[in-house]
């Protein structure tokens, strides 16, 4: 996410690890278009069982894309103050995007521990088993990058700091992130608001 | 490759942007209580905000309306295929519904 240098060296003019990084991001919407069409060809249709509309808590799951989008400020800035060359302050950003992460992956578990004690399961019907897997897979994705951040944040701390070249390096996991932030933009509204 | 060079926004802009952010989606939640009032502009108004968010996340946060146009015709590229797989299905589903 710096700024769009010239690389005379790379035949396309962009830093290749760059390149596959928005490469991969461009497959992972295919995976999440697919299991979002899955989900809507079922959603609104008669099954047995409990409705997801019958369990699911629209104020708690808004303070969850609350929590999550705040994570992605936060993200920003810890890329900002590298970019600035201030360790401290990308050190601080990076743990709070983790505990933003971390934060919102239990309100999910917390979520689907209520929906199971209320009856909507993984196995309930079609429709519940397309939710999980929507959901669960997003959740997947946020546990990686939490458990990404942490790493950063690790090696931020053992070593002199980070930088932006080489390595493991905090914009693409920051392109990550944001990533996993743009998902839930949209399952929040397809999943719970519409 | 084009070269663009575009200033980044400053940290109090990506402040301003996240509470952008945030009034949309407290927009979205008071148009889902009162989807009684609202009707039938209910749903598209929410796709409406949902792509608004969508727009500023991967334009300000992924710095993506800075970058290389190769980077945006991929991105846009995963989009588009996503979007007709989408379109398909729905058509389909509505087909068959019909039928």
């Amino acid at each position: 996410m710096s700024d769009s240098h010239s690389y005379p060296h790379e035949p396309t003019g962009v830093e290749t690890r760059k390149l596959g990084m928005w490469i991969f991001l461009s497959t992972e919407i295919l995976f999440f278009g697919t299991l979002i069409t899955t989900f809507m060809i079922f959603k609104g249709r008669d099954f047995p069982g409990i409705k997801l509309t019958d369990v699911y808590d629209i104020p708690f799951t808004s303070v969850s894309s609350f929590v999550l989008l705040m994570s992605s400020l936060t993200m920003v800035l810890a890329h900002n103050a590298l970019e600035s060359n201030d360790q401290e302050k990308t050190r601080v950003w990076l743990l709070a995007t983790a505990m933003l992460g971390a934060v919102f992956l239990a309100g999910q578990i917390y979520e689907f521990t209520e929906f199971y004690h209320k009856g909507f399961e993984l196995s309930s019907n079609i429709f519940s088993s397309t939710f999980y897997v929507l959901t669960g897979f997003h959740g997947l994705h946020v546990f990686i990058g939490v458990v990404l951040l942490l790493a950063l944040w690790s090696i931020g701390q053992r070593q002199k700091g980070l930088s932006l070249d080489g390595g493991m390096n905090l914009e693409f996991v920051a392109l990550y992130w944001h990533f996993v932030d743009i998902v839930w933009i949209v399952l929040f509204t397809v999943v719970y608001l519409i | 490759m084009s070269v663009d060079h575009k200033p980044h926004p400053k940290p109090t802009q990506y402040v301003q942007i996240a509470l952008v952010l945030g009034v949309l989606t407290a927009i979205e939640v008071a148009l889902y209580y009162t989807e009684d009032i609202v009707g039938v502009f209910t749903d598209p108004l929410l796709i409406i905000l949902a792509v608004g968010k969508f727009v500023i996340v991967v334009g300000w946060f992924m710095h993506l309306r800075f970058e290389n146009s190769l980077i945006n015709k991929f991105f846009t590229g995963g989009m588009i295929l996503a979007l007709i797989l989408f379109a398909i299905v729905m058509f389909e589903r509505a087909a068959a519904n019909f039928i």
